[in-house]
């Protein structure tokens, strides 16, 4: 029971600590990219920090709903990735979260939030047949959707199933809001949406979806890790790697609009997720 | 004891963190590209946790270029009255000021002052970068002082605001 | 198919300058375009009646920031036509050196934010480190980054001595090279080519038709360049207009970058050239008559119309800017394409919002 507790207030502190570290990184490696020195690591923190603490402005009560939801859900999903518990039930409740989002979203009349949440739909739309494929995948090698089997796996999945790796990869790219797929909202608002699903949320709401997106970020780059899940140094390497590659991939794009994403994604990323769930069950 | 502890942390967190909002108030330009020159490798602002965020829901710093005139006086009062609180207002360059080289101009009210108070006045034509980044640094001083509502003037009616 | 309005601008973080588009949208198609201006009109015209034939060089510099020194360039040309000035040869070539540095300055902060406003940020922050080593030139010869305040009636007020000349030259290769690498970048990358590419189309004929000029008429294959009537000292420097015949966004860029390696070269022929004597002749009197002047800036070609009373003030200054000439080509442009290209086909005409409301 002890245990259990542990693990549980890991998952519930630790992850959005470390989901924040992770965004302080991304913003430094990213101004190091364009040339710049960029802010200090713990930059995140101070924003969210600052966002509770500013006056509450809401626009619609269902947003702020939406919001609690959202958070409520993602912190869900991490909890039970911590757990090691079923893969299906974590991607449900993450998908849950995201949905919660977009509808608070849809709750304000500005055009500007709701194009935002039209386009977060579609990205939903977009990657979650990937997410599903990859747990499919997951269960197809280990016999298994509980975490804590595939935690006991020997071999990386990397080496069996590459290709459905390479798949993820979209997943994440457009879960953590990168180039070229960061079309509902971007994290530095020179878009023509300005901020996208954010627009209309804002102080502590919007710290908290901040909140709630370092536990999603947190939890995207742990099933990453699953990938190569024979102890912790290899999974967070491969999760680092995974990382910073999305970081670069992110400075060397422009965006691209939502047609392209879905066709180029459905088409790319489901063919290479089969390809290799085919060519492992042949074999 | 928390209590202060808690205060204190979140002052930090707010000089730590301004996200900027950047409105061209009828300006030359020549203002507004030095603003965004801040924002470039050379000045480079997110040293300092600044970041553009151009929603005026998000924004703890305005930043004003040019002169007030009837049409944007409204849209700006607009902006200002939809940041939310803990908020301060920096003026920009001359125009900004006091309607510099175009008061005499027969569309121009004047200054930013004359349509929402004002924090920080920046002087120049157009200030030097450095310049724009000292004066939100000295913006800063007051978001990390305790925000009362009744701190700041109320709006001023003047002719041109959409409602008094 | 849902029908709304989006008010793009005026206060919106990809274009900086208050311009208001009402985009009414089907399903992010957007199927009329109804530019609201009026945000920075100021009535700079009517400045002219109060202000001193001398001073008002000074207002028209900050008609735009960005254009500055061209627009003080053309009203003072076109008094010392009305006056009958002859302008020394050294100012001449002084304000083609500092004519294009601003075209060099103006074009990479365009094609920054033109990076910017398809996503592509570590682009926008290169292109525009890059130019702040063109604002470091025009510091040192100048004494203010933007707006410089050189050019005179009847010449200019500073001079530039021997050393300068050789830094400038070294200053302007180092630009040179950073932007050659930049280039490929520009040209070839997937992703931008994905967004600018076949967006925005101008034929050359609707392009005639609608009155466009600058970059956005060469991008569609006419060459026209105002530069070629020779004012200033362009008559005695070598150069052949930038074209492109695409007439879409990519084309535009190209165009521009064409325009950076002109002007660098440009500003090379003129160091090498720069003649010595005085930097300004005498102005006697007060002018009287009137005349239309042009001259290209980096988004197209400026008129300005002086006419004058022999008083110490102007009776009328008119200026018609390049911005004015290409609005109707982006509301042409804008309805049948998708919301995520606005930004792209608005910033590929490079307004200035300034400019074009005065
Ligand atoms: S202060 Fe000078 S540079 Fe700034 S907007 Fe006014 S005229 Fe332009």
């Amino acid at each position: 029971m002890n245990h259990a507790l542990i693990i549980l207030g890991i998952g519930l502190v630790a992850g959005p600590l470390l989901g924040g570290l992770a965004g302080g990184l991304d913003r430094i490696v990213t101004a190091r990219l364009q040339a710049r020195t960029g802010p200090p690591v713990w930059q995140p923190y101070y924003d969210v920090i600052k966002l509770m603490a500013k006056e509450l402005v809401v626009v619609n009560g269902w947003q702020a709903f939406c919001v609690y939801s959202y958070l409520f859900a993602s912190m869900l999903a991490l909890i039970l990735f911590v757990m090691q518990s079923d893969l299906l039930l974590i991607l449900f409740t993450q998908a849950l979260g995201a949905v919660f989002l977009a509808m608070g979203a849809l709750a304000s009349t500005s055009p500007y939030s709701q194009v935002g949440a039209h386009r977060e739909l579609l990205q939903i739309l977009t990657y979650e047949p990937l997410l599903f494929l990859v747990g499919v995948g997951i269960f197809l090698e280990t016999g298994s959707f509980k975490i804590s089997v595939v935690m006991q796996w020997k071999d990386p999945l990397i080496l069996k199933l590459p290709l459905l790796f390479a798949a993820l990869g979209y997943v994440m790219i457009i879960k953590l809001r990168k180039s070229p797929f960061d079309l509902a909202a971007s994290h530095h608002a020179h878009q023509e949406l300005v901020r996208g699903v954010f627009t209309d949320f804002s102080g502590p709401l919007l710290g908290m979806i901040e909140i709630g997106h370092w536990y999603d970020t947190v939890l995207i780059l742990g099933i990453c890790s699953l990938f190569w899940a024979t102890g912790p140094v290899p999974m967070a390497a491969l999760a680092a790697a995974a990382y910073a590659t999305i970081i670069l991939i992110d400075n060397a794009a422009a965006r691209l609009n939502w047609r392209w994403m879905l066709g180029h994604v459905w088409a790319m990323g489901l063919a290479l997720a089969l390809v290799n769930l085919i060519c492992r069950h042949q074999g | 004891m928390p209590i202060q502890w808690l205060d204190k942390l979140i002052r930090r967190a707010r000089v730590k963190s301004p996200w900027l909002l950047h409105f061209d108030c009828g300006s030359c330009n020549g203002c507004d590209i030095e603003v965004l020159a801040c924002l470039t490798p050379v000045y480079d602002v997110e040293r300092f946790g600044i970041v553009n965020v151009g929603n005026p829901l998000h924004a703890d710093l305005l930043l004003v270029t040019g002169t007030v005139n009837r049409r944007n006086g409204r849209v700006l009062t607009n902006l200002y009255e939809q940041m939310a609180a803990p908020k301060v207002v920096v003026a920009i360059g001359s125009c900004g000021l006091s309607g510099g080289i175009f008061r005499t101009a027969y569309n121009v009210i004047g200054g930013v002052d004359q349509m929402i108070p004002v924090d920080v006045y920046v002087p120049g034509c157009p200030p030097r970068p450095e310049a724009i980044i000292d004066g939100v640094f000295l913006a800063l001083d007051r978001l990390s002082r305790p925000a009362k509502s009744s701190d700041r003037p109320p709006l001023k009616p003047v002719a041109g605001r959409s409602s008094p | 198919m849902r029908t709304s309005v989006i008010p793009f601008g005026p206060q919106h973080p990809v274009l900086p300058e208050p311009l208001q588009l009402k985009l009414t949208v089907e399903d992010e198609v957007i199927t009329e375009a109804v530019p609201a201006l009026g945000y920075v009109h100021r009535g700079l015209e009517a400045l002219a009646q109060n202000r001193d034939f001398h001073q008002m060089v000074q207002v028209t510099e900050r008609v735009c920031g960005i254009c500055s020194v061209l627009h003080a360039i053309c009203y003072c040309q076109g008094l010392e036509d009305i006056m009958g000035i002859t302008v020394p040869p050294r100012a001449r070539y002084l304000r083609v050196i500092w004519g294009e540095l601003l075209r060099l300055h103006s074009h990479l902060l365009w094609m920054g934010l033109f990076a910017d406003s398809f996503g592509f940020e570590s682009l926008f922050m290169q292109l525009w480190k890059i130019r702040e080593r063109v604002l470091d030139i025009q510091e040192a010869t100048t004494g203010n980054r933007v707006i410089s305040g050189t050019i005179r009636v009847g010449g200019v007020s500073r001079d530039m001595d021997a050393r300068q000349v050789h830094w400038i030259a070294d200053q302007l290769t180092w630009v040179a090279h950073q932007v050659r690498q930049i280039e490929p970048v520009l040209r070839e990358d997937f992703t931008i080519r994905r967004r600018t590419e076949g967006k925005g189309v101008l034929t050359s004929a609707q392009a005639r038709e609608l009155g466009a000029v600058g970059p956005v008429l060469r991008a569609s294959g006419i060459a026209q360049d105002i530069r070629q009537t020779g004012y200033a000292a362009y008559g005695e420097l070598d150069f052949e207009p930038v074209t492109a015949t695409a007439g879409d966004c990519h084309a535009r860029c190209m165009v521009r970058l064409g325009e950076i390696d002109q002007s660098i070269d440009l500003i090379h022929q003129a160091l090498d050239r720069l003649p010595g004597g005085d930097i300004r002749s005498e102005v006697r009197g007060r002018p009287q008559g009137e005349t239309l002047m042009r001259v290209e800036q980096p988004r197209g070609e400026v008129v300005y119309y002086i006419r004058a009373d022999g008083g110490k003030t102007l009776s009328r200054v008119r200026i018609r800017t390049p911005t004015f000439a290409n609005i109707p080509v982006l509301v042409k442009l804008l309805p049948g394409i998708f919301l995520s290209d606005v930004p792209v086909v608005v910033l590929s005409i490079d307004p200035c919002v300034s400019c074009l409301e005065r």
